[in-house]
């Protein structure tokens, strides 16, 4: 067998620029109120064995051949796929034909509105495109409506596929969010503890050189209040800029800094060199803090139509978290403030400890 | 506690995600990215290029298929043919369309459900095609084509005593074919030696070409599993010569350069076929090797390919969805995952060597005992699996 070089042997991989796969069409819908927008794209092979778009019969379909077959194609696609709601059909009405690439080759795009007599609860969706012709084909469905967004498989001749649209989930993806943003705090264990290093002494008060426990509630509370609001308004802050692509960093350098926070909060209470500056501790760090909150949202995305309401979710649920967490912490400190051992023991050392664990993972994402 | 997992926005988590459900979300974004439809600059401008049997019908019931059954059988046929010489799922839908109004009227013809069957034995819907298969048989017992995908069926399941029943129905039809089946299937139950002895002393000569081709394919895989790799490339390339359209051995003769590291002879070999995902994979692999940077693109379009596939519940290309996972996306716990799928499917050498490797490479020795039972129940050999089946890492 004879040897061909290998970059001549590139220069024919590259022109293999597609691949074959079973028939889908593609079907993006968009629903507001009463209105419906959205596009079908069905492969230019497909509108040949449906339609017939080669003119010239040579093999081939060029754009003008399938810009000729446009009418009929609108006319098959009207007949094999109807969107209706609540019993009464959507009309759909077409907008000119164009043209998208994908993995197995060129694809018919055709753009369509639709209006509904009343503004769309539940959407029936038949699509019997290809039936008869080729029974593998399907219908790759996505559906936006309400900033959240479903797909599914939609299979010629096998009923219509139903989804429900609801207004309310604008209120079901604020709910959703809320509860990553109350799951994400709970599981931040660098996030809580740069808070606890802050909290716990919160409870003292640095006197002659050394800890004494706060004569009553009120100065602990006015301590813990001040710390956690300026950590709660600086992380919001930077959430929301992070959120919305205004300030961006690079996550390896939040994250470590996030860990030198621990660090410097941890150590503090050791050697207390900003003793009772705990609160512009907490709103400086907390700027940081607030851009890794940031990147985990950008894991899960803001759904298009409910940005902001999502957004706010997520931000309550943390503060919810953290406030159920301060709440079930700090009463236990508080009683435990007059100890010695508290004082002398469990503060200092608890706060050497937290200060390690700040160094491993400062290093770590630093370095590995 | 310490030790973070590392998610994909580079936030550090201590919960380690599902690797599969990561991987396909990724297969989807990068597949369905943001659509940019156009309008093409030029009228005269190609978008399609229409493969032989795939035009457009001006009849209404197209050429008379559903009314006449001595046209829907050969069309059916047609498409089957094409489908195997193009790798092209979409005209085993065409013989599906075919055959369907058939297959809705009964008493059904037991030749359009021995037809039909062979198309879901195409589709790797294997448990259909059976059924197809039975019910055919119980009409018309002394059909020796339905025999034959019955027993072809049943050793790709890996029910090798139920396939070897299936061989013996064909004594009368055609001994060749008869010693052939039985001997394929004796070689997975123990006797690969005296199998391929046996198989080896049949006469080329006196076969016809596709048979002659079949024989030279079961010869190249029992040599690779015996560890003969030069006799397994002597048949590999005979039954290419006979026949030349056949995808299996082109890809398993490709499978078996890639072993060796041959990659440009690989690039040779499948140059041309590259619109198949199978052979496509291969490709990707062979650059890989040859670290040119040509297989980014391929990359992308399989996972793209693979992605879709997925949403669509098919499961045609399982086996080399895993390979992709694992060798070149090197996910390897995701390529359990989809190997471990392919091995409730079907279960070839080719799918038991997959799952092994898969498992040992993601560390986790479980996933592939299924595999390791059926192997020591079977008395399957396979020098390709050597180190693969020592103890775990």
């Amino acid at each position: 067998m004879r040897l061909r070089p290998a970059a001549l042997a590139a220069l024919l991989f590259a022109a293999a620029a597609h691949a074959h796969i079973a028939s889908n069409g593609f079907l993006g819908v968009q629903v507001h109120d009463e209105r419906i927008a959205g596009a079908i794209e069905i492969a230019v092979r497909d509108v040949e064995l449906s339609v017939g778009a080669d003119a010239d019969g040579d093999g081939k379909v060029t754009w003008g051949e399938l810009r000729a077959a446009g009418p009929g194609l609108a006319r098959y696609v009207a007949a094999h796929l109807a969107l209706t709601t609540q019993g009464s059909s959507c009309p759909l009405s077409f907008q000119p034909l164009q043209v998208n690439e994908r993995v197995d080759g060129s694809y018919a795009w055709l753009p369509f509105t639709a209006r509904c007599a009343a503004a769309v609860r539940g959407l029936e969706i038949h699509y019997d495109l290809m039936a008869g012709i080729d029974p593998s084909h399907r219908g790759l469905l996505t559906l936006t409506a309400g900033g959240l967004t479903q797909t599914a498989v939609l299979t010629p001749g096998s009923g219509p596929g139903e989804f429900r649209v609801d207004t309310s989930s604008r209120g079901r993806a604020f709910v959703q969010y809320l509860r990553a943003g109350v799951g994400h705090i709970w599981s931040g264990v660098d996030h809580l503890l740069f808070l606890f290093s802050l909290l716990l002494p919160a409870v003292l008060i640095r006197t002659g050189g050394r800890w004494e426990p706060v004569a009553g509630p009120r100065p602990a509370l006015v301590g813990i209040i001040k710390v956690v609001t300026a950590f709660t308004l600086a992380h919001s802050i930077t959430l929301t800029l992070a959120a919305f692509d205004v300030v961006r960093l690079p996550s390896r350098l939040t994250e470590s800094v996030i860990a030198a926070s621990i660090v410097v909060a941890a150590l503090n209470n050791i050697f207390p060199l900003w003793a009772e500056r705990r609160t512009r501790i907490a709103f400086c760090f907390g700027l940081l803090h607030g851009f890794g909150f940031a990147s985990v949202l950008a894991d899960m995305g803001l759904p298009a139509g409910a940005r902001l309401l999502s957004l706010f979710g997520f931000n309550l649920g943390i503060e919810i978290g953290q406030l159920a967490v301060v709440a079930a912490v700090m009463p236990a400190v508080y009683a435990l403030r007059g100890a010695a051992f508290y004082r002398r023991t469990l503060m200092p050392w608890g706060s050497a400890v937290i200060a390690v664990v700040g160094m491993v993972w400062l290093v770590q994402r630093a370095v590995l | 506690m310490f030790t973070e997992a590392k998610n994909t926005s580079g936030r550090p988590r201590l919960i380690r995600g599902w690797p599969l459900a990561r991987v396909l979300l990724g297969l989807c974004v990068a597949g369905f990215a943001t659509a940019a439809p156009y309008i093409p600059a030029k009228d005269a401008a190609v978008l399609a290029d229409l493969p032989l049997g795939a035009r457009h019908r001006a009849a209404a019931d197209g050429n008379g298929a559903a009314a006449r059954i001595d046209v829907a059988l050969p069309l059916a046929q047609f498409y089957v043919a094409r489908a195997r010489a193009t790798g092209d799922l979409r005209f085993l839908g065409y013989a599906e369309a075919a055959l369907l109004p058939w297959l809705q009227r009964p008493p059904v013809p037991a030749a359009v459900l021995v037809m039909d069957a062979t198309v879901q034995q195409s589709l790797h819907a294997f448990d259909a095609s059976l059924d197809e298969l039975d019910r055919a048989l119980r009409v018309q017992p002394d059909l020796p084509q339905a025999w034959l995908t019955r027993a072809t069926v049943l050793r790709v399941l890996g029910r090798y005593p139920e396939a070897l029943d299936s061989c013996a129905h064909l004594a009368a039809a055609d001994p060749a074919v008869m010693v052939l089946c039985t001997e394929s299937i004796r070689a997975l139950t123990g006797h690969l030696r005296a199998a391929y002895d046996s198989v080896a002393a049949i006469p080329a000569q006196a076969l016809p070409p596709e048979v002659s081709a079949w024989r030279c394919s079961e010869l190249g895989e029992m040599a690779e599993r015996l560890g003969d790799d030069a006799a397994a490339e002597r048949f590999l390339r005979s039954g290419l010569v006979l026949a030349p359209q056949d995808l299996y051995l082109r890809n398993a003769y490709a499978d078996l350069l890639l072993r060796q590291g041959r990659a440009a002879e690989t690039l040779e070999l499948l140059a041309g076929f590259d619109s198949m995902e199978p052979m496509l994979l291969r490709s990707t692999l062979a650059h890989q090797l040859l670290h040119d940077g040509a297989s980014d693109r391929a990359r992308a379009l399989l996972a793209n390919a693979f992605a879709l596939e997925q949403q669509r519940g098919d499961v045609v290309h399982r086996r080399e969805q895993a390979r992709f996972l694992l060798d070149v996306a090197g996910d390897a716990p995701a390529a359990v995952e989809v190997a471990a799928v392919n091995w409730q499917v079907q279960r070839e050498p080719d799918d038991l060597l997959i799952l092994l490797r898969a498992a040992r490479a993601a560390g986790l020795p479980d996933a592939a005992e299924p595999a390791r039972q059926f192997l020591r129940e079977q008395h399957l050999e396979d020098r390709r699996f050597g180190a693969l089946l020592g103890a775990a890492p």
